[in-house]
């Protein structure tokens, strides 16, 4: 397998928790499939993946199946930190499939700027994947790195823009540093472009929406990765997801189709879904509140 | 929720009372709470009189009590729970059914303006105590929680337990766990309820508290 296509399905691995409940003032940013978590949070959730591959030469991967957990907990109200393992399948051409564990995934964030009344989040993220922990036949490095990360969000309900104020914008950027050569670094980059009916319908009218129209999102998703320094063979890829987000109290779930833009990234359309559970909601009195809060 | 024939009969018979209430001063005021802390002036408004309140005054079903700023109050229910309304808040009593051993049976209240915490002891029943507002009607069983009246909106935070906040005109309802809070504006569905930060509850706590 070339190592755009691990790049890839790493970058699919990290690309982790749902946007579920984590908020700015009224605005609830949907679950999104692609891209990071935006702030700390209490949640679980299960995420498989698909995604057809350029194939190639017998041996070579014609498709990559995932299933990722995730398990985010809040030490304070303002940082926390999860854990993230993914399962990975690779169906070879003319070979049978392999399977096994990606590296495992560690991240702190810590939620630098939440402006209620302009619906503003800004959070700063560590992760870091530890090599060796996974299988190397799936594409798990035999080293690690680690990645700073910048995440906000921000809707436009402050804005004077009627019927688009529900529209909101989350994103993130990061250098991932490997620990050591022939991986390389790699710059990453996202954003997600939303519209929240649950917000039109609680801030901008009520248009007598049935369910569950009234409780979905539209999102659309674009992650990049692109070597930074000398490649070791990887090239840039840029995959697609536009998707829709159901959300009801506690829980959420998305799916979104994947649209690879080059070979690099994939070929053919994948599916990616995602089923969160929110445990700052259903155990806000035990496991789902931060470690060390007031009141 | 499961509603017996004597809280039937009770719920009733505070219904006559307060219906009469306006008219009759010959029936039977039900008191339902105590002052048990104040600060400023504060007053209940009851069969078309407006009196100042004190330590240790009772209030009845059907009162309204009036806390102009920078008045507070804390009112003790007969259930065992504590309302403080903060400066600038007036609720009216609507119903408040106890049953022999105190444990509360039916709490209403009527918000028209300002904020007021509730710590509500445990009722019989579900989601037995309700605070009405223009735009909406928040109910629990047992928790401590905030509810506040802006102009158009209702706004509600939760200390502990879990509060229901549905709108009056879409009737769609939204859960608020503890910490967390969650907006009603006229007309509308409520807010995706929201985490809300310690500064937060800090804010309120600190208005709704009478020294």
């Amino acid at each position: 397998m070339r190592w755009s296509a691990w790049f890839l399905v790493g970058a699919l691995c990290w690309a982790a928790p749902a946007l579920a409940y984590t908020s700015a003032g009224d605005r609830a940013f949907s679950a999104t499939l692609l891209l990071p978590q935006i702030a700390p949070t209490d949640e679980i959730y299960v995420k498989p993946f698909t995604l057809p591959q350029p194939g190639g030469a017998a041996g070579a991967a014609r498709r990559n199946t995932n299933l990722g957990t995730t398990y985010a907990k809040t030490i304070t109200d303002r940082l926390g930190v999860s854990v993230e393992q993914t399962f990975s399948r690779v169906d070879r051409i003319g070979a049978g499939a392999l399977t096994g564990w990606q590296n495992l995934d560690l991240e702190a964030k810590y939620m630098a700027v939440n402006d209620i009344p302009r619906e503003f989040l800004l959070t700063l993220g560590l992760d870091r994947e530890t090599g060796g922990t996974g299988a190397r036949r799936v594409g798990a490095a035999p080293s690690g790195a680690t990645t700073p990360r910048i995440y906000f969000g921000k809707g436009a309900g402050d804005l004077e823009v009627g019927l688009l104020r529900p529209l909101a914008l989350v994103g993130f950027a990061g250098v991932q540093l490997a620990d050591a050569a022939p991986r390389p670094n790699l710059v990453t980059g996202g954003i997600a472009v939303q519209y929240s009916l649950p917000y039109l319908q609680s801030k901008v009218g009520n248009f007598d929406l049935p369910w569950p129209l009234r409780a979905m999102s539209p999102v659309t998703e674009i992650v990049f990765t692109a070597p930074a320094g000398r490649s070791f063979g990887a090239r840039a890829t840029v995959l697609i997801a536009p998707g829709i987000s159901l959300a009801g109290e506690g829980w959420e779930f998305a799916v979104a189709a994947l649209v690879p833009t080059s070979r690099a990234t994939g070929r053919g359309v994948g599916v990616i879904a995602q089923f969160h559970l929110s445990l700052d909601f259903l155990l806000a009195d035990s496991i789902g509140k931060p470690l060390f809060s007031e009141p | 929720m499961a509603i017996t024939r004597r809280s039937l009969l009770r719920l009733a018979i505070a219904g006559a009372a307060m219906l009469a209430g306006g008219r009759n001063k010959a029936v039977a005021a039900v008191p339902c709470g105590t002052v048990v802390a104040l600060s400023g002036q504060c007053f209940r408004e009851a069969g078309g009189q407006r009196q100042p309140l004190k330590l240790g005054d009772r209030v009845d079903i059907a009162d309204t009590i009036d806390a102009p700023a920078p008045g507070k109050l804390k009112l003790r229910m007969s259930d065992g729970s504590v309302i403080a309304l903060a400066a600038g808040t007036r609720v009216t009593i609507a119903a408040y059914i106890t049953g022999a051993g105190g444990e509360r049976d039916t709490a209403r209240l009527s918000l028209s303006g300002g904020l007021l915490r509730a710590i509500v002891a445990p009722g019989e029943h579900v989601n037995t105590f309700e605070v009405s507002t223009a735009v909406g009607t928040a109910a629990v069983r047992s928790t401590d929680w905030f509810i506040e009246m802006q102009p158009g909106a209702a706004e509600v935070g939760v200390l502990s337990g879990r509060v229901v906040l549905t709108s009056a005109a879409t009737r769609q309802s939204v859960t608020i766990p503890a910490r967390w809070g969650a907006r009603l504006e006229a007309g509308r569905d409520p807010v995706p309820a929201r985490i809300w930060s310690p500064a937060e509850f800090q804010a309120v706590a600190a208005r709704t508290e009478v020294q």
